[in-house]
């Protein structure tokens, strides 16, 4: 790519952030992706989802408050990634997704399921995402985010690292996963005839603006999210298996 | 987002049809879109549905509202096709020292893309309008989709409304105390408003299972029970297809 080429993406990138409207640039949305990608990406997250359902209904068959739980972090995790949160930088709104928040504290597969349940009703009712695109948006946010962020944390946590630079760091770590997989996911359905990797560049560099900020603003909701429930229900994290038995100082 | 389900009328006769032919209709349709070569068909779509959500009485700035984030995310990628893809040149034009090229070739795949952006949302945005959530859920379940899915579906929509309020109230609590006077403070207030929310999810879950434990759960929600498919909505949906079909040959 020429200079000249690079001088003018970040002078569009410029002008379509400077657009005041609503970005949202997390989800893929509706009809972007091609039908081949669309059932590619579906495949690729329904073992995940299926491995994730095995799970809920195996604790929940334990544990009878855990079905209502799981639905209400799914809750929770529609609302934070509804959350138009402005970006300075980029003059533009953007959301974060909560599923790192969701995979410490459920684990990375029912997280996925959490996701997906968020990522249909905002499909249905918001047109925030799509239908078509729902395999390719729970593989990025679902799954990407969900494992990448959960195991930065029980990395951070095996090394003594404090639990909030622990959830900050997940936190980060979960939404860039997720921004990174979403471009390869755009890249490889939109490139037609053309190469892949400079339209991924291409892809990768104009969310820039929108998810640099938006990754610190995750994991900041993460690392608030432990360290509150560190402080006011310090059992619940324990029974998550998030902190063990002896790391709660009474 | 308060209004999710409210426009689903069982006055007008489309809200009253089957929720599983319409999502068969809804899946076909989506197809169709997804595999047409041109923007013709999906704009066909479009004025279809802008039509259907008229004569229901959907407000124009409701439907506005739920195309503003696709409308925005085909208008980036229409300009990404115009000016990075494609090889037979439309316009040249120097600004200053950097020369900008758009390509033909570029503009129609850019147009096809929005086009089936554009199609795909309506198809979808109508589902929405005319179909209540526990309907669509119950379909899911017809078509067995695992039950442990639609029951966290169902958890997640019940509770969305209570932790948004949930989340106003703590918001305008860390508003009007400054809480996003700074960009620091601000961080410091959305992790702790996701935290909160995140301990009135599991206080929600505890009280909800205790609730429903009392009056009979045993770990399963009924849904509403599926009648049987009418022959009307059969033969209206074929003959509709039909006629989509042979507009997407053309």
């Amino acid at each position: 790519m020429g200079i000249k080429k690079i001088v003018f993406l970040l002078t569009l990138i410029l002008i379509i952030s400077a657009f005041p409207g609503t970005a949202y640039a997390m989800h893929i949305s509706e009809g972007i992706l091609p039908l081949k990608w669309a059932a590619l990406w579906s495949f690729v997250a329904l073992p995940f989802v299926l491995y994730g359902l095995y799970r809920f209904k195996k604790i929940s068959s334990v544990d009878i408050s855990f079905k209502p739980l799981v639905g209400l972090m799914a809750a929770v995790v529609f609302i934070i990634s509804c959350m138009p949160v402005p970006v300075p930088t980029a003059g533009t709104c953007s959301h974060p997704c909560g599923t790192g928040l969701a995979a410490i504290l459920l684990g990375p597969s029912i997280s996925a399921v959490v996701s997906a349940v968020a990522l249909l009703i905002q499909a249905l009712f918001l047109s925030h995402g799509g239908l078509t695109t729902w395999g390719a948006n729970i593989v990025s946010m679902g799954v990407m985010g969900s494992f990448a962020g959960f195991f930065t944390f029980k990395a951070l946590r095996v090394m003594k690292i404090k639990l909030a630079v622990a959830g900050f760091l997940a936190g980060i770590i979960a939404d860039w996963a997720t921004y990174f997989s979403t471009s390869v996911e755009l890249a490889s359905g939109i490139k037609g005839d053309s190469p892949f990797l400079p339209l991924f560049w291409k892809i990768l560099i104009s969310f820039i603006p929108t998810q640099l900020p938006l990754g610190i603003l995750e994991g900041a909701i993460t690392a608030g999210m432990v360290v509150l429930l560190s402080k006011k229900r310090p059992d619940l994290l324990v029974k998550m298996r998030v902190l063990k038995p002896e790391d709660v100082t009474v | 987002m308060h209004s999710l389900t409210e426009y689903s009328n069982k006055n007008y006769w489309i809200c009253r049809v089957d929720s599983r032919v319409k999502l068969v209709v809804t899946f076909v349709l989506l197809v169709m879109i997804l595999t047409y070569k041109g923007f013709t068909f999906p704009l066909l779509m479009f004025f279809l549905c802008l039509m259907l959500c008229f004569r229901i009485k959907i407000p124009l700035n409701t439907f506005v509202l739920r195309f503003s984030e696709p409308a925005f995310i085909a208008f980036v990628l229409l300009v990404l096709k115009l000016f990075f893809s494609g090889h037979d040149v439309l316009f040249h034009i120097n600004l200053y020292s950097v020369s900008v090229t758009g390509y033909r070739d570029g503009l129609m795949t850019g147009l096809a893309m929005v086009g089936r952006i554009i199609g795909a949302v309506s198809v979808v945005v109508t589902l929405g309008f005319t179909t209540q959530f526990a309907e669509i859920m119950a379909a899911l379940s017809w078509f067995r989709i695992p039950k442990s899915f639609v029951e966290i579906s169902m958890f997640a929509l019940r509770y969305i409304f209570v932790l948004i309020d949930d989340a106003t109230v703590i918001y305008s609590a860390q508003k009007n105390r400054l809480g996003y006077s700074s960009i620091k403070r601000g961080l410091k207030s959305f992790g702790t408003l996701a935290g909160s929310l995140t301990l009135k999810a599991f206080e929600h879950s505890q009280n909800l299972t205790t609730a429903m434990v009392q009056r009979g759960y045993d770990g399963y929600i009924p849904l509403p029970e599926t009648l049987p498919l009418k022959h009307t909505d059969i033969i209206v949906s074929i003959l509709f297809l039909i006629l989509m079909g042979a507009a997407w040959r053309i």
